[in-house]
């Protein structure tokens, strides 16, 4: 079998069709979005003069302020819960179920879901959090409320619980990957040294996970940060995020402040990227196993 | 069930240790009592139970039956790390987020020493494995031979009674084998230590134990000092793991005068024993060295057969004859004078009955 050098003009070649595919996806699409967020003037054209007008309207806007505010703390609240549970859940997964088909079999009841579009998935969750939805109805059946609580559904707690449901297996999948790659033998040469189970697991497991809890959290922070189709159908129209503002812009056709909302969303979530990548060298994974 | 006097002199016993696993045994009723100091080997081929027996000491396995006292304190259920142990592992296990420094404090730390302390013992430890100069690298950047010592040294400064060491030159080069043997068997002997060392590699076992324990199917085929198992192998599968060793098996044909005639596939055989009912399975062996191809009047055991091989081994020059019931005959010639027996060629091959040991062990 022949290699292919790194700097050889067939590694060149090889890899134009996936450099063009990003370029037409997503570099071009990008591109025309920063463009058109500094169009300036009244005319919607290319021939706009550009300018920063667009985002200091945005920045004059208190509401909009607050708004961005409130997704950052919101994607915060979110992380945190899935990170937890994520983290339990990898665990459970990998050191508790010691039957590999349970171990599959649970992992799939976990994925599964997932085949679906998350849209699907978020109005799924009506039925369950509705006034007369199951768990109304099951809170009311073992009598643990008289009347059915509203707060459920069109509400933020709503919209958590939804979003914890679809994220958190993002969370755990990294945890699940870095867990199993742990050696059996550093967990008992641990123990040998006098480490109970506690010290062992904050000493050796939970540092050598780490770099599977960041980037769990990176890929909640993006998909919540991103995720306007969930907060649209458990909110109702009572709530909104960032996400839902570049909809609301864009049904509204003002396409210049969509541009502008999505862009500033991308800085955001760029900026959460390079602190991550800070935290752990995502390039350097396992190198030290 | 465990009488109150302490016996300080064992740092370990164990007592008819069993594990299953499913239908598999693993450990099969191992009794076994270190005194304090020793260097114990465990040896055997894979799967004989050695590493399972050893995982039981340190607490990593629970025994099914069976007691495990270390300095003559039960501590059959007691987890690992409440165990007056250390291990090092076949694959060193040394903590890959941590620099060498902190993996060889990680033992002390858990037994929450004073800081200070701590530095000043890691720095000393350091020094004596001489890897003071390591002491902020992380494992990945290290040689074979560095993680060794690292894995050594950390397991050596919390001083602990008992050293279990599973297969730990297994994973180096093979020139470096017989330095870290050296230095591993003087360390032990300056710091008192005792060392459960398992193996598979019986010129480690024997170069190396006081005590040599062979293993085969979860059960302890002969123990004793290295030149009884060599020379006195109790069981047929002990000589046979052993090397030079010339197998036979047959039946009880005659006895006389401490002395039995055994008949086999590859002949009639005199070998030194009694009380053996007439007809009964036998096995015995005789070390390749002990044969001679200038057969006199007392070599009253001999056998014909044709020389397949000759292979030197530095002064040893060791013939592979193919004896008549299939089975392979080795006989070792010492010296530098010139091969008499050439490969190809047919010979008669003699040996006093005295030199013959008859395998008297029940296991096997």
């Amino acid at each position: 079998m022949s290699t292919i050098r790194v700097r050889s003009a067939a590694s060149y070649w090889l890899a134009v069709p996936a450099a063009a595919w990003m370029l037409g996806v997503v570099v071009v699409p990008i591109m025309l979005l920063i463009w058109v967020s500094l169009w300036g003037g009244r005319a919607f054209s290319t021939a706009s003069p550009l300018t920063f007008d667009n985002y200091a309207k945005f920045f004059a806007n208190h509401t909009y302020i607050k708004l961005a505010f409130t997704t950052v703390g919101h994607t915060a609240t979110l992380m945190a819960v899935t990170g937890v549970l994520g983290y339990c859940i990898a665990y459970f997964l990998t050191m508790k179920v010691r039957s590999p088909l349970w171990r599959l079999a649970l992992f799939l009841a976990f994925i599964v879901p997932f085949w679906t579009s998350t849209l699907i998935r978020a109005i799924a969750w009506v039925p369950f959090l509705g006034v007369n939805g199951v768990i109304n109805q099951a809170l009311m059946f073992i009598g643990a409320t008289n009347a059915p609580i509203e707060a459920f559904l069109y509400s933020k707690t709503g919209i958590t619980l939804a979003q914890v449901s679809l994220y958190t297996m993002m969370a755990a999948g990294p945890v699940v990957y870095m867990l199993s790659s742990i050696a059996p033998a550093l967990r008992e040469a641990a123990m040998t040294l006098k480490a109970p189970p506690l010290v062992v697991f904050w000493r050796i497991v939970f540092p050598l996970t780490l770099p599977g809890v960041v980037i769990g959290q990176v890929l909640v922070f993006l998909n919540v940060m991103s995720d306007f189709a969930t907060v649209a159908t458990i909110g109702g129209n009572k709530h909104a995020l960032l996400p839902n503002l570049v909809l609301l812009f864009y049904e509204s056709s003002q396409i210049r402040a969509a541009s502008v909302v999505a862009v500033l969303l991308m800085i955001c979530m760029l900026i959460g990227v390079v602190i991550a990548l800070r935290v752990v060298d995502i390039r350097r994974l396992g190198a030290d196993r | 069930m465990v009488p109150a006097i302490a016996r300080p002199q064992l740092d370990l016993e164990l007592r008819g240790i069993r594990k299953r696993y499913g239908n598999f045994t693993a450990v099969d009723g191992v009794s076994l009592k270190v005194k304090k100091g020793q260097f114990v080997c465990l040896l055997g081929p894979s799967g004989c139970g050695k590493t399972t027996s050893l995982r039981c000491i340190a607490g990593l396995e629970e025994p099914d039956d069976g007691d495990i006292l270390i300095g003559g304190k039960e501590v059959t259920r007691d987890p690992p790390w409440e165990r007056d142990i250390a291990m090092m592992f076949q694959d060193f296990a040394l903590f890959p987020h941590m620099t060498v420094a902190k993996n060889v404090a990680f033992g002390l730390e858990m037994l929450k020493k004073p800081k200070a302390v701590i530095v000043e013992r890691v720095q000393q430890v350091l020094k004596s494995f001489e890897i003071d100069a390591l002491a902020n690298r992380k494992p990945g950047s290290l040689s074979g031979g560095q993680r060794q010592r690292v894995a050594l040294a950390r397991a050596m400064i919390t001083e602990p009674r008992i050293l279990l060491l599973d297969e730990p030159i297994g994973a180096l080069d093979y020139s470096l084998r017989e330095t870290v043997m050296l230095e591993l068997k003087m360390l032990q002997q300056r710091t008192g230590i005792s060392f459960i060392w398992v193996t598979h590699d019986q010129n480690e076992a024997f170069s190396l134990g006081d005590l040599v324990v062979v293993m085969n199917h979860a059960k302890i085929e002969q123990q004793g000092p290295p030149e009884e198992i060599l020379q006195r192998p109790a069981t047929a599968f002990v000589a046979s793991f052993v090397q030079g060793n010339n197998v036979f098996r047959g039946k009880v044909l005659r006895a006389a005068d401490s002395l039995l005639e055994v008949e086999t596939p590859a002949g009639s055989f005199l070998v030194p024993g009694a009380g053996l009912a007439l007809g009964s399975d036998v096995s015995f062996s005789v070390r390749a060295e002990n044969l001679t191809d200038i057969t006199g009047d007392h070599h009253l055991n001999r056998l014909t057969a044709r020389c397949t091989a000759v292979e030197y081994f530095g002064s040893v020059r060791r013939h592979i004859f193919e004896r008549s019931d299939g089975e392979l005959l080795k006989y070792d010639q010492f010296g530098a004078h010139a091969a008499r027996i050439a490969a190809g060629q047919v010979a008669t091959l003699g040996w006093r009955p005295e030199d013959t040991v008859l395998h008297t062990g029940i296991a096997g």
